[in-house]
Formats: C-alpha cells, structure tokens, sequence
C-alpha cells in the first residue's frame, strides 16, 4: 500500500515536470535534490543519530566535482557524476576520522568548521574552482548526442531521489539499518552485542556524503553555474531542518520535509520572505510537541494497532563454545588515584553460577567493566578459553563470547523486542528467536517497543538478547533489582537454567536470597580487593565477610537513652522508584524529636533512596512524607532544607575545588543570618579541619571530608538530621572519631535518622531501628531487640 | 608595524571572542548544555543599544545598561523555551532548538530593526591615540578592556561572592548544591542571563566597528564555540586564553596571508584540536559509568 | 501547487486516482494564466547593505511608469512591475531571474547592483532571447558578453569608462602620481582591476600596488599599511558600500589621509553612517545627481518622487540619485523600444531599441543611444564626480 503511494506521488510529480514551465521545471528540480540530500542526511541523522551542520560541504564538493571535470576538463556528466559521488563518500569517511570521537555540540563543531572550510577552499584555490567567479557554462548532460536540458536533468533528479527513498526503505530495514539504529540508541550496548560504533558511525557519514555529493553532481548543470556563495552555511541548516521538520528516521521523512522547505514558499508566495522565521520557529514547535516530525505525528494519528505476536517455544540450543570458562589474574584499575580494583582474582567455570557479592562502593560493577572491556585494565590479565580478552575493545570481546545485562537496562529503546535480538544474532531464523524469548520468560508482543516495556519484561529482554549472541560467558549486573519475590525467584531458575545449558555465568547481585540459591561459587569484594571466596555456606559463615557488611561488631557504649518528644518526621506508605523499576515499595516509619533512628538493610534494599526521598531529592513519590504535620512529598530539597530537614548525602558530597571554609558556609546558605562564631563552634567540634580551612575540600581525606560534610550539614542548624552512610570507606579509627563525634550529637537531644551499612555503630547509636528489604520494612523495634534478633543476618546474607 | 596593528586589533577580536565564549562555558559548567545560537545574543544587544542610544537618542550609559538587561532576559527566555523542555526530559534537542530559536531571533530582528545595516558611532571612540608608533583609536584600547574587565568581575564573583560560590557548588555537585537550599534551576537561568548578558556586551562593543545588522552575529558566534571547545568549556581562564590567542592568531594570518586562509586554517584548527583532544584544552575528562 | 503539498500528506490515507487527475489537469491550465499588463521585472538587492540602492531603482522604474501609464501605456496596455530580492548572491538572483521569466513573463528584466548577479542572469537572458536593462551593475563584461544576438542594455555607467575616468580625476584634481588599488574580492573588483590597469598602461603608468579585501573584513589596515609603504599617494577604491566603509575606517585608524578617488559602491547605501565623518573624503563617481540646476525632466522628476514618496522632501532625500535616474530613463527608453516593437516579443524588442532615436531624457538628450555595436547609453561625459557630505550625496564642491 505505501508502496503504491509512493510510486503514484513520483509518477505525479514526474509527469508534472515534464509538461510545466521553466520555472517549476527549477523548482521541482530543487525539491528533487533537497530530498536527495534529505535522504542521506537521514541515514546519518535519523538512524545513527548524529548531527551534522555541515553537509553542504558535501553539495558543494558534488557540484564542483561535477563543474571542473565537465568544464575544464571536458568530461561527460555521467562520467564525472560517479566521480563527484565517490569524492564526497571518501570526503564524508574522512571527516568521521574526528568527528566519531565526539558527540553533541562538538560534534555540531566539527561539521560546521568542516562547510566552511569547504566554502573557503572554494574562494581561495582559484586556479581549480575560479575563486569568487566560480565555474560558469558548465554544460548540460547530452546521452547519446541529445542534450538533456533544464528538464532532463530535474527529471533524472527526480529519478534519482525516487530511487534514493527506495534504497532507504530498504537499508533502513536490513541489518546495516537496525545497526545503526542500535548505536543511536546505545552504543554501550551495541559494543556489547558486537557492532563497532566507529565503523557504523564512519559509514553513515559516508553514506550520507555520497548523497549529498551526488544532489550537488545534479545541481551544477541545472543552474550552469557554481560559485562559493552558492554553498552557504545557512544551506546546511536547512538541510538539517528538511530532516527534522519532515521526521528523523522514518522514510517518508525528508521528502515531507523538502516539499514544505522548497514547495511552501512558492505556495505561500506573499509570504515567501518570512520563510526563514517561519520554519525557525515551526522546528521549534516540531521539537517541542512532534519530536518525530511532520511524518510521525500523522502515521501517529493514523496508526492502527496491530495485533500483538507472543513468542513461540521451542527448543533452545545454548551452545557455548567455551571449554575452560573465565580466568581473571591480578586485575586492577584505578581512577585519579583512587584504587577501584586492585589484584582480583577468580575464575568462573562453564556450566557454574559464580557471583561477586560485596558492599556498596566494592568494585563489583567496575569488575563487571573490565570484563566486559568498558574499562582497560590497568593491570592483569582476562582469560576466555586460551585467549587474553583484557585491554581488546568492548565490541571485539562481545564477539569473542562475552555478553553482558546492565544495572539499568540498556535496550535499544526505539526498536521492537525482535529487532533488538535479530541485530544480536544476523540471519536468524525468527522461530530461534521466539524460542529464545520464550525460554527467559517473555510472554509479551514479539513486536511491542522495547521502551515500552515493564521492568521486569526489559530484564529479560536484555538477557534474550545477550543470549542471541551465543555467549560463552554471561556477565549480569543486578538482574534482580527492583523485581517482585516472584519475578525473582523465576530469575534465579533462569540464570541456573543458563548455566546448566553450559554457559559461564558471572552474577553481580544484592539480593543474597537469589545469590546463595543458585550460586556455585561466589566471590567476596570490599573496596576494590577480594576478601573472600568459596561456596555460599563458607562465605556465610566467613567472619571477613560478616565485618564487611554488618560492622566489626565491636560494641560501644553510648550514653543514656532519653525519652524522646512528639513525632517530627511521619512517612506513610512511601513508594518510589527510577522509571519502571520500583525501589521502594511502601514504606512507614517515624523519627520523634530527640530520636535517634537507625535504618538497616542490604545494598540494593532501598536505604539511600529513602533517604533521597525524605530530603526532596527524589521525586515524584507516592505515598507521604510529613514534618512537623506539613506535608513535603510534593516539596524538592532545596524548600525541604529551609523546613530544617538536612541531609548529610552517601559518598559525603562536598565541593571538591572550594576550601572548607566555603563548604561551611554553603551549608548555611538555607539561612537568612548566621555569624562566623558558628564557625568557630564547628571548628571546636571537628577540631581537625581548623587546620585544614583554606584548603581545596576535594584534597582531604575520606574522614576529614566526612566530618566537613557532617559540619556542612549541621551549620544548617537542622531540626532532623539525615546521615546517609556516613562510615562508607572511612577507616576503622576514623570510624571511632565519627562516632564520637555522633555521640556527643545525640548527648545534645539532635534528632537524627541514620543509615548505615555498619549495623553495629548505627544500632549502639540508635534509640530504634527499621530493618529494610526488597523496599518494604521487615522489622523494626528498640535498638537492643533489632540487635538480638536473626532479622538482620537474614536481610543481610540470606542466613537463616 | 603590520604586525602590530594586526596585533592590537587581534586583541580586540580575540577578547570579545573570550567574552562570547565565557556565556558558552558558564552555561555549560552549570547545566552541560549552551545556547549554540549565542550570535543571536551578541546581535540583540547591539541592536537594543542602537535602538536606545541611536534611535530614541539616549546617552550611551543608560542604553547600553538597558540593552544589557533586556539581554540578560532574553537568555533567560532561551533557557526557559529552548533548554529547559529537553534537558528536563533528557534529550538532546536543546541543540537544535536553540539554534531554531536563534532563527527566530535573526529574522524577527530582520523584519523589525531593518533589512540594512547601521552604523553605530560612539563620538569617544573616534580619537586616538599614538602607541608603539602606530595610531590606535580607544575604541581598540577599550574593547580588550571591558572584555577582560568583564572576565575578571566573573572571576571575582564566583569567588567571593554567597551567590558566585553558590554557582560554584552548583558547577561542582548539583545535588548537594539543592541540599544546600540552592535552587539550582534558577542558578542555570542566572546562568544563561549571565551568559547572554557578556554576549550582549560583546555586541554592543562590536557595533561600531563592525556595523549593526541582524546577521551580525552569526560567525562571531560559532567561531566563539570554537574558541570555547579549544580552551576546555569547562575551564573559564582557559576560555578567555583560548579567545584571545584565537583573535591574535586570526589577525596575524590575516595580515600576512589574507582573510580566505584564515578561515581555513582557525577551522582547520578546532577540527584537529577535536580531534585529539575531544575535551579541549583544558578541560577534563570525566569518568565514563555505566 | 498546493495539491503537490497535499499529495504528500496524504500517504496515509486513501488516494482518490481522480482527484488527482483533476489536480494535475488544474496545474497545467494555470501554468497558462494569460496577462493584461505589460509585466516589467527587477531583480536587484532589496535586503542587506544595498537595500537602498535597490530602493531607489524601484523608485525610478515606479515614476517612470507612472508616468507612462497616465498617457495610455504601452501598445494600449498598462505597465506593472514586478521585483524581486536578489539578496546580492548569483544564486538566488538567478532563481529570481527565473520566476519572473517563466511565471511571471515579463517582457524586460532590469538588473539590479551586484555585477556578479548581472553576469549570472545574463546567459538566461540570452537564451531566452527576453531583453535585459541593467540600471546600475557597471561590470564591463555584462553589456560586452560576445553574445549575438545580444539582449542586454545598459543605461549606466561601464567599469572600462569609469576606470579610465578615475584615473584622470585623480590627475587632474589630485595631481596624483602614484596611484594604489584596494579592491573588493569579487567579480566585480576583477572587472575593474583589469579596467584599472589598461588605463594606467594606456598612459604608461603602473599602479603603486593591489591589493584585495574581503567583503566581510573588518580590518583591512594590513592592506592599506602596504600601500602605503609602496609610496601610494592616491587611492583607487572599489566596493560596495559596506566593504568602502571598513576601508575608510581603517584609514582613520591608522591615520592616513590620501586621496581617496571611487567607484560608486559608497552611493548604494548609508555611507557617511557606516564610515563616520572622514566618509567626506571619498569621491566617487556618478552619472546623475539631483542637486543643483535641474533641466525641466529632472524637475518633472524629482515632483512626481516627492508627492509620491512622503520621505522625499528635496534633493538631498534622494539617495542615492544614480538609481533613480538610471532606472527612469532605462524604462523610458524600454517603453519606447516596446512601442517600436510593436509587440512585447523578445528579439522585435532587441530591434526596438536600435530604433530608438532622439529622446530628452532625464540624465542627458539620447540620441540613438543604442546601436548593435554599443549597447550602453551612458558613457564618460555624463560622469559626475560626488561626496557624501552628510549623508546626503552631493556633487564634489558643492555645499549644503
């Protein structure tokens, strides 16, 4: 059917050219070569996502390519044409050298700078182009003796655009097209179902080029003449709007945008001198409310839902190629000094679920990155089989048999579930895929978008795909986030199911029900080392393990417990959650005035976004938030702080390039007047940054830092105090300063909700305590009971 | 003595190109996204002084100040129609839309100030005064002046300032910014005001040697983000450096080999520089995460 | 041409096969919309630095055909003009070169300022055999295009004449020795390097130096400071008005004072605006001005623009006058080439102008003015040397 439209449109048009006046023979002609350039403006715009400013460099090249040859040198139009096509394709690989090493406004940089050079070139090689004058009488193409004129050559443009549009309905549709529609999407993740993003990238810049050139091969005979000024800066802008006006992306796309840039000012010819304005302001309209364009608005509108396609089962053939599996040996990366991982070493066996389990800020992720080749190891070696993958680019490693699932999940949003794996694996038969769909779990629409997806459903999306690829070695971050206990435990029998099929899987998870269950092996990590490793009964019973997450146990007494005043903080039934993926689930607790209250949980279990949550820096959320009986869950952080709630943020979050002194005084930025005496009360307090006042904050150390944004937080003079993690990394007697620094806050009636991983100092602290997991409260009581009680340990480890 | 006077008149350029790079670097640091159409802004405050101080016949003080405040709201309008809807959602297209914005700036100015170009003649400017052997008028005295002068308040705002650190923190950590009690959406609209604001100034600076007309600002602005990209955005000193070794160079090159190659060769530049440095000059590569 | 649009937008929904027939059927028919006026076209600058000169040929077209269409028209049918921005670029002047050729059909196209547009929309004209009048662009190759036959005419002044007039009033009023070029970058300023340095060979002589500017430089001081070094005691200037006033500013910067004897580009805009007080300095040519005594035309002439255009109190209103005049009697001597002609046929209009015989007109009395041997009305004693004093373009010594 669109096809019919298609060719009835060109056949229209065509016709019309050839009985219209000169005149519109021009103007046809110019909308001919607009879409041309549309076309392959698309390629690289709409489909692999990259802005280019500069493409009439390209038209420009494609004319005097075209001029020169015929002109001075005598040549054929039909053989210089080819010649001029070929110098703009090479011209357009060329500029990608630099230009896929950037993206955004850099990118918009360089093909700006790259038309204008092209311009000036033109003016200065006088000798080759004519300089200002430009090339004049340049012929027209004469096949077979006959000359084509005006109308001839609009007529092969017209042709030629009609055969462009259909080259790109098809390209757009083959594996080249859903190529660079995967790195437009994510490139992440495109490396990681092995497509180079360089190569894609280089391709469409040439491939777009090559249009451009040939559009401006036509035009230099259609107005006889070519001169710098012709190819104007301005001109690539419309060219651009030409792609955007009419829809990114889709086919139709540059020929609805051409006809309104070329075809409305003629209609509209009054008007025809506010054209410029007029489509200024209608890409903004576009941008705003039609982001797809002209074209997607209306196949919007018109759309019929088709009907919706559930996967087939079938057999599911896994088939690894690994024999040996994983070995990884003295690994280790460091970022600005800071050791992220350093000399780990473990190995992963096929057919075995081997997990790297560890605190918050232990490296598992970054592990994860090295394997994959996100990061280049600074140290050690990868082994997959008999080959050493460290240091190889990511997208030669997903080749080599590694795929990987993403913390959050990186599908290619824009096209259906199929799609997403047919790019994984080329020339698959559809039914495989099915299988393969069915086999993670999905019983969705084969053909729904894949943004569109439920959480749960994009998990198992995501590990369809990697799995099309016919991994050997299957890395998965945090798989299990933010799903249902029954969506988890149908998690766990596929990840074992995958590993029964003989596939190396490497699991990155909090949630210690899921790891222990299914885990053969698992690996311990603290701050960037291995601590332990064995079967999931050892590394429970471990005591390293223990003191990394709940604390060294060590009992402090803190001072006496006081009877605490009338409820400041109320949070009712407090849901929230990062897009799809729902974190915490509906949560209660409270915190009266001269409280101290603990919350404790796993990582992943939704503490810091409680915390996010309360101090306005998350939202929206459902559910309530109260202070002082007025409610903030509509409020952001910076109303919440003038309430008197102040938040103490995870990884403690002070201004790196500004001394201590500003950071303090920041902290009291909420406050209308404030003496530099408090300043001297905080000194006294943290006695160690006196000395430390005019320095650069991002220069002290992890416990300095975490007492200046303790003093931060309280030079805010703050009714509830929040302290999200404050041990996190700190050592242990840095540890012992904290918590006398804590002491003496609670000595002072403060009132403070504490998170911390180290469940000991918060519980010796804390009047209360909340035990949170899966993003629901599970226990809560006197700080003593919490203690005692196995609830911890379970939440913790899974023990019990 | 070609070179000198290539020289001083490299100085002007270079730090009005400084000045327009600084509104790129400012709004960037802030919020990672800028006004591409940044000439737009240049040109509005030329044509704002032109209309105040020429047409209604103001003296310069007051029309320059209220051309620099109707700037300033024009960057915020900028941020508010063609940044804010797209960096909220995420999306890139603040690029575009600023550029169509910038469109819509051009030609409405087009249709309203004239489709001519205008002189814009300070009487002060027109004296020289003898330097170095060569005439130089006060008007090239005066631009590399106010250019840095205006870098240097920038500087000394955002150090010593409540609100200047305030930025600060907002450049550095947005989030811990907001638990400051800082608004950080109003700091981006401080933010591009500020920025439209020194492209204003640039402008009006520029007037009177280089005409008023609505496309004036087109090239200065992009050249000004080439300058901004080859001193690092994130970098305000580097900016500033960048511009006025940008100007110098350009004038050089002009006065020895002529205008056609340096156009050739300053864009030449940023592609390379690009390409080796994707961070420019000075500025710093961030961690990737994933 | 609406229907174009539409069938565009229409993918989605269904196609009626007879509508679009109907359609196409509609398209061919208008494309033959007969005419009741004589349409006249002009192509020139309408926007940018010359849009006053554009202006200003608009102006004289208008009275002239005004003028005309009071005593009956042309062949019993009235004149209209239609114009066109040519935004001073080849490209775009030829798009409008074409409009009004194809859809417009006019029966004569008047040029505008910009050589390098005329020099592009010359070859259609040609080829189209319609009659090109060129009120202004003074590129010597425009009227000298080899062609035969030849459709271009001219009533203004030619590079060739102008570069050999400019060389004697420098001799003459500056006793100029030495003489410098600073010239624009373009087709133009090429037209008048070649016009330049015939005339100077033609009297034995070399130029001090040429040098070339861009038309978007702002400093043109390194240039100057050449010229200056090669001992220039005089200055040939050739621009537009922008790229003249970046010149004389860059003069003042660097404090030099010769002689400065021009082209007209100054005329085409505000001049003494863009290039500040020392704009006085430069004398340019031009082939009328409206000051002082006026033959009875001119004071037919400048009536008819006063009650026509409220903005226009006096001579000093009309600025730049070269257009004006110009264009007036371009379109008085093209009404009369038509009326030869008998009909708005292109090659019977050609005849019609090598017909015309003895008319008063506003610049000088014609007599034969065009033969096909010289297709250019105006030659170098109708040349008047002026400054801008004041934004107002006077003759040289002639005081407010």
């Amino acid at each position: 059917m669109k096809l019919a439209l298609f060719a009835v449109s060109f056949l229209v048009v065509f016709i019309f050219t050839v009985t219209a006046n000169s005149y519109y023979v021009f103007i046809m002609a110019t909308l001919a070569l607009t879409a041309i350039t549309g076309i392959g403006l698309n390629v690289l715009l709409g489909l692999t996502g990259q802005v280019s400013f500069g493409h009439v460099g390209f038209y420009a090249l494609g004319a005097y390519a075209v001029a020169i040859l015929t002109v001075a040198a005598k040549w054929s139009f039909w053989a210089a044409l080819p010649v001029a096509a070929a110098v703009a394709a090479a011209t357009g690989a060329l500029l990608a050298l630099p230009a896929v090493r950037v993206r955004g406004p850099y990118l918009a940089m360089v093909t700006i700078a790259f038309g204008f050079i092209v311009e000036h070139v033109a003016v200065e090689w006088r000798a080759l182009t004519g300089g200002q004058n430009g090339i004049m009488g340049i012929p027209q193409p004469a096949p077979f003796g006959v000359p084509f004129g005006e109308r001839g050559v609009a007529l092969a443009a017209i042709v030629v655009a009609a055969a462009a549009t259909l080259l790109y309905s098809i390209f757009a549709k083959s594996q080249f097209g859903k190529a660079m529609r995967a790195v437009k999407d994510s490139e992440v993740a495109a490396e990681s179902v092995g497509l180079a993003p360089v190569r894609v990238k280089t391709a469409a810049f040439a491939i777009s080029a090559c249009a451009a050139g040939i559009a401006g091969a036509f035009f230099a005979p259609l107005s006889g003449f070519v001169t710098p000024s012709t190819f104007a800066f301005s001109q690539s802008i419309l060219f651009v709007l030409v792609v955007l006006i009419g829809g990114a992306g889709s086919v139709a796309g540059p020929l609805v945008g051409a006809a309104i840039v070329v075809l409305l000012p003629e209609v509209l010819a009054g008007l025809a001198e506010y054209r410029l304005l007029f489509f200024g302001a209608l890409l903004l309209f576009v941008l705003w409310l039609a982001p797809e364009g002209v074209v997607g608005a209306l196949t919007k509108l018109a759309s019929r839902k088709k009907a919706s396609r559930r996967p087939e089962a079938g057999s599911v053939a896994l088939a690894p190629r690994a024999q040996s599996g994983l070995a990884v040996q003295n690994l280790g990366i460091a970022f600005g000094g800071v050791r992220a991982a350093h000399e780990i070493a473990f190995e992963a066996k096929p057919g075995q679920v081997t997990s790297l389990i560890g605190p918050n800020g232990a490296g598992k992720t970054t592990v994860l990155n090295l394997l994959s080749g996100f990061y280049r190891p600074d140290a050690g070696v990868i082994r997959l089989d008999a080959t050493e993958i460290q240091g190889m680019p990511a997208w030669r490693i997903a080749r080599a048999g590694v795929a990987r699932t993403y913390q959050t999940t990186q599908l290619f949003g824009s096209m259906t579930v199929l799609e997403n794996l047919q790019i994984s694996r080329k020339n698959a038969a559809e039914q495989d895929l099915h299988a393969l769909l069915s086999f993670v779990g999905y019983a969705g629409d084969v053909d729904a978008r894949a943004s569109d997806l439920a959480h749960v459903d994009k998990r198992l999306v995501e590990i369809a795909r990697a799995l099309a690829t016919r991994p050997a070695l299957l890395l998965l971050d945090e798989p299990a986030a933010g799903l249902s206990a029954a969506d988890k435990a149908a998690l766990a029998r596929l990840l074992r199911r995958i590993a029964d099929g003989g596939v190396a899987v490497v699991l990155v998870e909090h949630d210690m029900s899921v790891v222990m269950g299914i885990s053969d092996h698992v690996v311990v990590l603290d701050a960037g080392v291995r601590i332990a490793a064995g079967t999931p009964a050892e590394v429970q019973r471990d005591p390293a393990v223990r003191k990394a997450y709940l604390g060294d146990g060590q009992v402090r007494q803190a001072a006496e417990r006081r009877t605490p005043g009338a409820p400041l903080l109320e949070v009712g039934r407090l849901a929230a959650g990062y897009g799809a993926e729902p974190v915490l689930k509906g949560i209660d607790l409270g915190v009266r005035e001269g409280e101290m209250v603990a919350v404790l949980g796993a990582n992943g279990a939704g503490k810091s976004t409680l915390m996010r949550a309360i101090a306005g820096l998350h939202r929206p959320v459902d559910g309530g938030i109260s202070f002082e009986r007025t409610e903030i869950s509509r409020e952001r952080a910076d109303r919440v702080v003038r309430r008197g709630v102040v938040l103490v943020p995870e990884g403690r979050q002070v201004f790196p390039e500004l001394s201590v002194l500003d950071n303090l005084a920041l902290g009291a930025f909420s406050r209308k007047k404030w003496s530099s005496g408090e300043i001297d009360e905080m000194l006294e307090r943290f006695p160690k940054l006196r000395a430390r006042l005019q320095q650069r904050a991002g220069l002290l150390s992890g416990g300095e830092q975490q007492m200046l944004a303790l003093a931060r937080g309280l030079m805010a003079k703050p009714r509830l105090l929040l302290l999200d993690e404050p041990s996190l990394g700190l050592a242990p007697t840095v540890i012992g300063d904290l918590f006398a620094a804590l002491d003496r806050l609670r000595g002072e009636a403060a009132t403070i909700l504490l998170v911390d991983q180290m469940a000991g100092l918060a519980l010796a602290l804390a009047d209360r305590a909340y035990v949170i997991d899966a993003g629901r409260i599970v226990a809560s009581g006197a700080a003593g009971e919490i203690a005692a009680d196995g609830a911890l340990e379970k939440a913790y480890l899974a023990v019990g | 003595m070609l070179v000198t006077s290539a020289l001083i008149t490299g100085l002007a350029l270079g730090s009005m190109y400084g000045l327009l790079a600084l509104g790129f670097h400012v709004t960037y640091a802030v919020s990672s996204t800028v006004n591409f159409a940044q000439g737009s802004s240049m040109m509005l405050g030329a044509v704002f002084a032109y209309t105040f101080a020429v047409t209604l016949g103001w003296p310069l003080a007051p029309a320059a100040f209220l051309a620099l405040a109707l700037c300033a709201l024009y960057g915020v309008i900028v941020e508010l129609l063609a940044v804010r809807p797209f960096a909220r959602r995420g999306s890139s297209a603040w690029l575009m839309a600023t550029v169509a914005l910038g469109i819509v700036a051009d030609n409405t100015v087009l249709f309203t100030f004239g489709k001519e170009p205008r002189g814009f003649t300070l009487a002060w400017a027109q004296g020289s005064v003898q330097l170095a052997g060569i005439n130089v008028s006060w008007l090239q005295i005066a631009i590399p002046a106010v250019g840095l002068a205006l870098a240097a308040a920038l500087h000394l705002f955002s150090r010593h300032t409540k609100l200047g650190k305030a930025m600060l923190a907002v450049v550095q950590n947005p989030d811990a910014a907001r638990l400051m009690g800082i608004n950080v959406a109003l700091a981006v609209s401080l933010a591009y005001a500020a920025s439209s604001l020194f492209a204003g100034a640039a402008g009006i600076m520029i007037a009177p040697l280089f005409n008023v007309h609505s496309d004036m600002g087109t090239l200065f602005g992009l050249k000004a983000f080439a300058v901004a990209i080859l001193g690092g955005v994130t970098s305000a000193w580097g900016v500033m450096l960048a511009g006025l070794i940008f100007g110098l160079t350009e004038s050089l090159i002009t006065a020895l080999l002529g205008s056609g190659y340096t156009q050739i060769l300053s864009f030449a530049l940023v592609i390379a520089a690009l390409a080796l440095m994707p961070n420019g000059l000075f500025g710093r590569a961030e961690v990737k995460k994933v | 041409m609406a229907w174009v649009l539409l069938s565009f937008t229409r993918f989605f929904w269904e196609v009626d096969m007879r509508i679009l027939l109907a359609a196409l059927a509609f398209l061919l028919g208008i494309s033959n919309a007969s005419a009741q006026t004589i349409k006249i076209g002009l192509v020139t600058a309408l926007s940018g630095q010359s849009a006053r000169a554009g202006e200003a040929i608009t102006r004289g077209l208008a009275i002239a055909i005004d003028e005309i269409n009071a005593k009956g028209g042309v062949l019993g049918r009235q004149l209209e003009l239609v114009r066109r921005d040519d935004e001073a670029t080849p490209a775009k002047g030829v798009i409008a070169a074409r409009e009004l050729l194809f859809k417009e059909k006019v029966a004569v196209l008047f040029g505008g300022l910009d050589t390098p547009v005329s020099l592009a929309i010359v070859p259609i004209m040609n080829q189209e055999k319609v009659p090109f009048m060129g009120p202004w662009a003074a590129g010597t190759p425009i009227t000298r295009n080899g062609a035969d036959p030849n459709f271009v005419f001219r009533v203004s002044a030619v590079d060739e004449i102008v570069n050999r007039a400019m060389l004697q009033y420098s001799q003459k009023t500056f006793n100029a020795k030495n003489c410098g070029m600073i010239l624009v970058n373009n087709p133009w300023g090429e037209s008048n390097e070649k016009g330049l340095t015939a005339a100077l060979a033609a009297k034995g002589m070399k130029p001090a130096g040429v040098e070339k500017f861009d038309g978007n430089d702002v400093d043109v001081v390194p240039q100057l400071t050449r010229l200056k070094a090669a001992g220039a005691d005089c200055l040939f200037l050739v621009g537009n008005v922008g790229p003249s006033a970046q010149v004389v500013k860059s003069l003042d910067r660097m404090g030099w004072k010769p002689p400065i004897v021009s082209h007209w580009g100054p005329a085409g805009g505000r001049f003494t605006e863009l290039a500040g007080p020392s704009a006085k300095d430069v004398h340019f040519i031009q082939t009328y001005s409206f000051f002082g005594k006026q033959s009875p035309v001119g004071e037919k002439v400048l009536k008819a623009l006063m009650a026509k255009y409220p903005d226009v109190k006096g001579a000093g209103d009309v600025t730049p006058a070269v257009g004006v005049a110009n264009a007036y009697d371009g379109m008085m001597l093209t009404a009369m080439a038509i009326q030869n002609a008998g009909s708005i046929d292109g090659p019977k209009i050609r005849e019609g102008f090598y017909r015309i015989g003895r008319y008063e007109g506003l610049i000088k009395t014609y007599d034969k003015p065009f033969t096909p041997g010289n297709h250019d009305a105006v030659n170098e004693n109708d040349y008047v040397w002026t400054q801008f004093i004041d934004n107002q373009i006077l003759p040289v010594g002639m005081k407010n």
